[in-house]
């Protein structure tokens, strides 16, 4: 429906956006992931007309729209400081686009007010459409700043980090809210956000994004499984990453050499994801197939149904465990006692030297 | 006994700082109050009060008369003044908004970086550097009968006969006014569209609206205040004017604030103090009036 072919934009000389190429469906839900910086604003403004390309170009339903301005587009851009019209009340601030917009205006203020209230009742802020902006708590500004946004009926609706300045609670309350409202109107969301738990839990389709260039596109269970790069792994923040390189047919490192499954001409990076680790009790061996490293116990966090244990590595970097504790019960060390920490050959992912995955061992399960 | 006496020097301690706390603010209030009962609120009383004495040719006496108000409200002169002073008022007024709207709509919409933002609004105020009466005098050799304007208008051929209406006319002292007071137009207008967000007008671009329309429905509305706050500034000023009108009108034209010098030169107490009550009811109608548009409380 929406597809983007080779946009790139540069900043004085900085490369913002670099060859970035997506296909994006209708009615679905996808997320941007990337870290601060890493050009995921840029992109929303390059597709809502608010900034221009350098080169590439923009297609909505097979017409060229990479000049054509803002107004003209039917792109809903919905702004992480959500950008309410103080001088007006919700029900106002709402009807704006319908009232107001150039292309095909809804003159009858009937047929408005219908569709305030419509979408009014979707986003639950039917009793409060005479208040004044200021008179509103932060969700509910998020909620009106959605609902302007979806009364003009996008063809994509962009939400710039939409659950960024709400607190844990409510944000948690939006993510299944933002999904119904969705999946009600039909609408193909594009969310941008940092935070890799909201990226991978609501997306259909999942991007991750590093310095203007795309890693990787893929539902979320596949990104979360099979990291197409280390950077992608990186960002998902559940794997631990070691450096190293291939010697014997192991995957050495300062931490000690590991025996590599498969048949791989070289390896840059080793990537154990925290819930595939297990700490060896005292005594226990280290099975067969097992990969093992010694590690300094630094603290443990309990998380309710899991717990983090995090160990200090022998160069120096952290090592995460995460134990389910409906299969073990937590167990306790010492703060600097030197623990055994193992875990599957198998499970392990690895990655060359430029950082891109070698093997896809994700099928052998990793709990 | 002694039980009871810790607990009633508690409840004094407790009584006192109750008091402060109580009473404490009209403290802090009272200087200002004090200030401007002496200085506001008595001299207007006065004025009030001295516009109903008994004026003699070369003496006044405290028995009170409506002789002064009869002679004001039915003199064609000083009615007339009246008219004039509110006829040049609104003419301003208008004029200033015309030429200071688009002004500050440059300075605060369409230059984004705020030091050259604070360099044009300094720029504005550059002509304040010299005084008052010589930036009024300096429109007589550029629009007298030999002025500048003149001159230039007949080297180019566009004239043939000198423009006279150009000076010591209303004109004049409308062009010099404007001159003076647009800065107090152009300032707070300039102030509240520098404020406006950014996201505000990239939002209602993203919802469909022309450029038109976003200065209309988004940009104009929230400069409102300034242009309220501004309209004020002149409108104070304007009306009390003297200097403009009889520096550039060669005394022809005579607004309020003209009659009350010449009457206070005259010793005409009585007369001057009820074109003094006039003049300020006048201003306390208009800013009222402004005042009425906006809800500056609400949106400053």
């Amino acid at each position: 429906m929406m597809e983007v072919r080779a946009l790139a934009k540069a900043f004085s000389g900085v490369k913002a956006i670099d060859e970035f190429s997506l296909q994006v469906h209708a009615d679905e839900y996808l997320t941007l992931l990337g870290p601060s910086g890493s050009g995921k604003s840029t992109l929303l403004r390059l597709l809502a007309g608010l900034e221009k390309p350098d080169s590439g170009s923009i297609w909505l339903n097979g017409v060229d729209i990479t000049t054509q301005p803002t107004h003209m587009r039917n792109l809903g851009f919905v702004q992480q400081k959500y950008a309410l019209f103080p001088h007006l009340n919700v029900i106002d601030n709402v009807a704006f686009g319908l009232r107001h917009r150039e292309l095909d205006p809804v003159t009858d203020p009937a047929r408005v007010e219908k569709r305030v209230a419509d979408i009014l009742e979707l986003v639950g802020l039917t009793d409060l459409g005479g208040r004044m902006v200021g008179q509103l708590s932060g969700g509910q500004k998020q909620r009106v700043s959605l609902a302007r946004t979806l009364v003009t009926e996008p063809k994509v609706c962009l939400l710039d980090e939409p659950l960024g300045a709400l607190d844990a609670n409510l944000r948690e309350r939006m993510t299944v809210e933002l999904q119904k409202i969705r999946r009600a109107l039909g609408v193909t969301f594009m969310h941008v956000t940092g935070n890799e738990a909201e990226a991978i839990a609501m997306g259909d389709r999942m991007i991750v994004l590093d310095r203007g260039r795309l890693l990787q596109v893929d539902p979320p269970d596949t990104i979360f499984t099979v990291p197409a790069t280390i950077d992608v792994a990186r960002y998902i923040n559940a794997y631990n990453i070691l450096s190293g390189t291939l010697s014997d047919g192991r995957f050495t490192s300062s931490n000690g050499a590991f025996p590599v499954v498969g048949d791989v001409p070289e390896l840059g990076y080793y990537a154990v994801r925290y819930d595939a680790a297990h700490v060896l009790a005292p005594g226990e061996m280290v099975p067969d197939g097992s990969a093992s490293m010694s590690a300094r116990f630094i603290a443990s966090e309990f998380m309710g149904s899991q717990i983090i244990y995090i160990f200090r590595r022998i160069d120096g970097g952290t090592f995460e465990v995460v134990r389910h504790l409906s299969r073990e019960d937590p167990a306790s060390y010492e703060r600097d006692q030197q623990c055994t920490i193992c875990w599957h050959a198998a499970d392990a992912l690895l990655f060359d030297v430029k950082g891109r995955l070698v093997m896809d061992n994700s099928m052998r399960g990793a709990a | 006994m002694s039980a009871v006496e810790p607990a009633d020097s508690a409840g004094h301690a407790a009584d006192r700082s109750g008091f402060m706390q109580k009473y404490g603010h009209f403290l802090l209030l009272a200087p200002g109050v004090i200030w401007m009962i002496l200085f506001l609120v008595v001299p207007l009383l006065m004025m009030l009060y001295v516009s109903f004495w008994t004026q003699s040719t070369f003496s006044i006496s405290p028995d009170l008369t409506v002789k002064s108000w009869v002679t004001f409200f039915s003199s064609e002169t000083y009615f007339g003044a009246l008219l004039r002073t509110l006829r040049i008022w609104l003419t301003v007024l208008v004029l200033t908004f015309v030429i200071g709207y688009p002004a500050a709509l440059f300075i605060g919409q369409h230059v984004r970086n705020k030091t050259v933002q604070t360099i044009l609004l300094v720029a504005c105020v550059i002509p304040f550097w010299t005084s008052f009466l010589i930036r009024v005098l300096a429109w007589r050799p550029m629009l007298g009968k030999e002025g500048a304007i003149n001159i230039v208008l007949q080297k180019f051929g566009l004239i043939s006969q000198p423009i006279e209406v150009l000076l010591f006319t209303e004109l004049s002292v409308i062009i010099g006014m404007v001159q003076i007071y647009v800065v107090f137009m152009v300032g707070p207008i300039a102030f509240m569209l520098a404020r406006i967000d950014d996201s505000l007008i990239e939002a209602a671009r993203d919802l469909g609206a022309s450029s038109w329309r976003i200065f209309r429905k988004v940009i104009f509305p929230l400069s409102l205040p300034g242009v309220v706050v501004g309209a004020i500034f002149v409108s104070v000023m304007v009306l009390g004017e003297f200097a403009t009108a009889s520096a550039l009108s060669g005394r022809k034209v005579n607004l309020l604030g003209n009659i009350i010098v010449t009457q206070v030169g005259s010793l005409k107490w009585a007369f001057a103090a009820v074109i003094g009550v006039v003049l300020t009811f006048v201003m306390a109608v208009v800013i009222i009036g402004l005042l009425r548009v906006v809800n500056l409380r609400r949106e400053l």
